[in-house]
């Protein structure tokens, strides 16, 4: 008797246990009927190529769009989105957002995540009156232009809070940050960090790596000459994890403090730096950590597993491709059905997005017609702990003069 | 005969230029255009390569200079983007005359080796310094927003600006043969038979080789000014020395000897990998075809694949048959 009990009691918590890891998705108009109507063609350009994969973004936003399209689509028609690989390449950048926006005659891009395509493209987009709702965006065109909003922060707001976080918390005096030469991606976000040490006093230096052929050792000792006591790493993840691989090689580990951008805050990455980093990395991460259990971080995790593939990263920027695909279903689905084909409508819908929340960012989300968008400009800071993250500072604003503009939006938009 | 043959290639030229932009698609456009500029490139390879045996393994590395003089000009005065280009070619033309220099008393192998380490030194220097953007200062480079870049006021649409690049194709083409017509081709034609040869019959051989080396650089460097235009900024990784080599087995591939082969090796350097990149394939693969393409011309087609072309051309018009076109058939079919 009590053994049936015992296996009924543990069939019951399995059950749950699954229901729980397994939550359905919840998605667009969530009516559990498959789109049929004529598609609505969406674009999403990622750059994957060494040194870097950035494809996690339109991976989830993909994962999304297909669960939307299996539960209603926008108005019983499916989003037919369209993706493409810029290698880190300008010119197959720019062939990329041709074929997209001209060929295919996109009504908006999304998810976009990169180091090249927005520099590249960013004038094109207004040309073409089209609206990109990246989600990872490493270059600084991605956040001063008038056609892309993403809803990442960017490599300078996340490195600045990093750096805040190892000043105030730490006591960090001298900050190196390791990113990579491509001017407007490392020296814009190091640079910032920089300029954030200088103005408390304190000192800073950017250390720049060769995209094509990256040496990270050598990176490492340039950080160590300069005489920083703490190391920001900014780069992507791959590239990251070998800066710090290489540290451990060389016993740094304990010798200077270690904090690094949001890219690292990927649910593999702890596994992959082993315990040797257990307490010691500290992570900006721009979005809200996923364990935190809110509506939009759960069912993310949801429609990963159920739309998206086992390989697609858990990371900062799969939670973004996946909150602006989000973002976006939600606007359309706001919109008259006739104007869904018009793109200058859909441009008009997304810029007149304002104060949209999530739980998966600190601030509401709003686009407005401006010059620069950075509507997500709060972080989290986390510490790799226990094959895990651990939350160490919840919602932060960060604290540079380059927020002023984007301030005084917030405010016109009656956002602040 | 052979003004039949020209002729023939005139009218097409001007149809392609004609039609091409008008039909192709958006992503086709930008990939045409980056093709018409690496086909200038090419062609001052090609033509060095036929002309005096010479192997210029920069031609892609001056492209890159090409293209930062026109972007740091562009950024900072206001001239037509004719001037800016002029310009950039006249720097590429100093810079090719100047890897000649040194390069004179080497031949084979040894001339190619130099230019390879002369690509290899812009690449790191590309690396380093970066493309201009419209920042301040010598360099150029800043952290934020990228300026405009202005293009010609004749094209300012896509579609415009890949008929312009297509129109400055032709004029390089033309300027190569009419040198091949006049004195230098005459004696760059002494030259390559025997260079104590022409020594002996006055031919000044320093002028006549820098000259050469000059003329490629001047293509590749409106090439590079060209491919600025298209994209707004340019990035180190387009101009790699290993893109150079690249460039030259393609040249070898298309035909070095026709001008048309200039054309065939850019396409096959951007077409292929763009048609690859289109049926979603990975676009390396597209160094394999490559390698091979290069196999089959190193050992059936000497003249690459415009030598077979212009065999099977020559063998469609009647009273054509020579005996060159024999042996070009005779290629074609192994």
């Amino acid at each position: 008797m009590l053994k049936t009990l015992k296996t009924t009691g543990t069939a019951m918590g399995l059950i749950f246990a699954a229901g729980a890891a397994f939550a359905a998705p919840n998605c667009g108009a969530n009516t559990g009927e498959a789109a049929t109507g004529t598609p609505i063609k969406v674009g999403g350009i990622h750059g994957n190529a060494a040194p870097g994969d950035f494809s996690s973004s339109t991976a989830a936003a993909e994962a999304y769009f297909d669960c939307v399209n299996a539960n209603g689509g926008i108005n019983g028609r499916p989003i037919e989105y369209l993706v493409e690989n810029d290698q880190w390449n300008p010119e197959l950048a720019s062939q990329a957002a041709s074929k997209l926006v001209v060929d295919e005659d996109v009504v908006a891009l999304v998810g976009n995540g990169s180091f090249v395509e927005m520099s590249v493209n960013s004038g094109f987009y207004k040309d073409q009156n089209v609206m990109t709702m990246a989600a990872a965006c490493a270059a600084s065109e991605c956040f001063e232009s008038s056609n892309i909003v993403s809803t990442n922060q960017g490599p300078l707001p996340s490195s600045i809070g990093a750096a805040m976080y190892m000043v105030e918390e730490k006591g960090a005096q001298n900050v190196s940050c390791i990113a990579l030469t491509i001017p407007n991606s490392g020296p814009w976000s190091c640079g910032a960090a920089v300029e954030y040490m200088e103005s408390k006093g304190l000192s800073g230096t950017g250390v720049y790596l060769n995209p094509a052929s990256p040496d990270v050792n050598s990176g490492l000792l340039e950080a160590i000459a300069s005489g920083a006591d703490t190391i920001i790493v900014n780069l992507p993840a791959g590239l990251g994890i070998a800066v710090l691989k290489a540290a451990e090689e060389q016993g740094l580990g304990d010798a200077y403090q270690w904090a690094s951008s949001t890219p690292l805050y990927d649910r593999d990455v702890p596994a992959a730096l082993g315990d040797y980093w257990d307490g010691k990395l500290f992570v900006s991460a721009e979005m809200t950590p996923w364990d935190k259990g809110g509506e939009d971080a759960t069912n993310w995790l949801a429609v990963m597993d159920a739309y998206g593939e086992e390989k697609d990263p858990r990371d900062s920027f799969s939670q973004a491709g996946f909150l602006s695909a989000k973002i976006f279903v939600d606007t359309l689905l706001g919109m008259d059905p006739a104007d869904l084909d018009d793109r200058a409508k859909v441009t008009d819908a997304i810029t007149a997005i304002s104060g949209y929340e999530s739980d998966l960012v600190c601030g509401p989300f709003y686009v407005g017609e401006a010059d620069r968008h950075m509507p997500n400009h709060a972080g989290t800071m986390v510490v790799v702990k226990d094959g895990g993250f651990e939350t160490v500072r919840d919602c932060f604003e960060y604290d540079s003069p380059y927020f002023a503009p984007i301030f005084e939006q917030e405010v016109a938009l009656g956002l602040r | 005969m052979r003004s039949t043959t020209n002729t023939i290639w005139a009218v097409f030229g001007l149809a392609l230029i004609l039609v091409l932009p008008a039909f192709a698609g958006g992503q086709w456009i930008k990939i045409f255009t980056s093709t018409t500029t690496f086909a200038m490139a090419a062609a001052g390879a090609g033509f060095l390569y036929t002309r005096l045996g010479m192997v210029s393994l920069v031609q892609v590395g001056l492209m890159g200079v090409g293209g930062w003089v026109t972007l740091r000009l562009n950024h900072a005065f206001n001239f037509p983007f004719e001037i800016n280009l002029m310009v950039a070619g006249a720097v590429t033309m100093f810079l090719g005359n100047l890897i000649a220099l040194p390069a004179l008393r080497m031949r084979g192998l040894y001339l190619a080796l130099i230019t390879l380490m002369f690509a290899a030194g812009l690449d790191i220097v590309f690396t380093a310094k970066q493309f201009p953007n419209g920042a301040a200062g010598f360099w150029g480079v800043g952290t934020t927003f990228a300026a405009d870049m202005r293009r010609p006021l004749l094209a300012q649409s896509d579609a415009a600006y890949l008929r312009y690049t297509m129109v400055w194709l032709v004029i390089g083409f033309v300027l190569i043969e009419l040198h091949r017509r006049m004195a230098p081709g005459r004696a760059w034609a002494l030259i390559r038979k025997s260079e104590a040869a022409a020594l002996a019959s006055g031919v000044n051989v320093t002028l006549y080789k820098t000259w050469a080396f000059g003329l490629s650089g001047l293509l590749a460097g409106l090439g590079g000014g060209l491919l600025a235009g298209s994209l707004g900024l340019l990035d180190s990784a387009t101009f790699r020395a290993s893109e150079s080599v690249m460039l030259f087995a393609l040249v070898i591939v298309g035909g070095a000897r026709f001008w048309y082969g200039a054309v065939i090796a850019a396409v096959l350097f951007r077409v292929v990998p763009g048609l690859l990149n289109n049926w979603g394939v990975d676009a390396d693969l597209s160094l394999v075809i490559f390698g091979a393409a290069l196999l089959h011309a190193v050992m059936t087609a000497p003249d690459g694949l415009a030598g077979q072309i212009n065999g099977a051309v020559r063998a469609l018009i009647p009273g054509g048959k020579t005996a060159e076109t024999k042996s070009d058939k005779k290629g074609a079919k192994a």
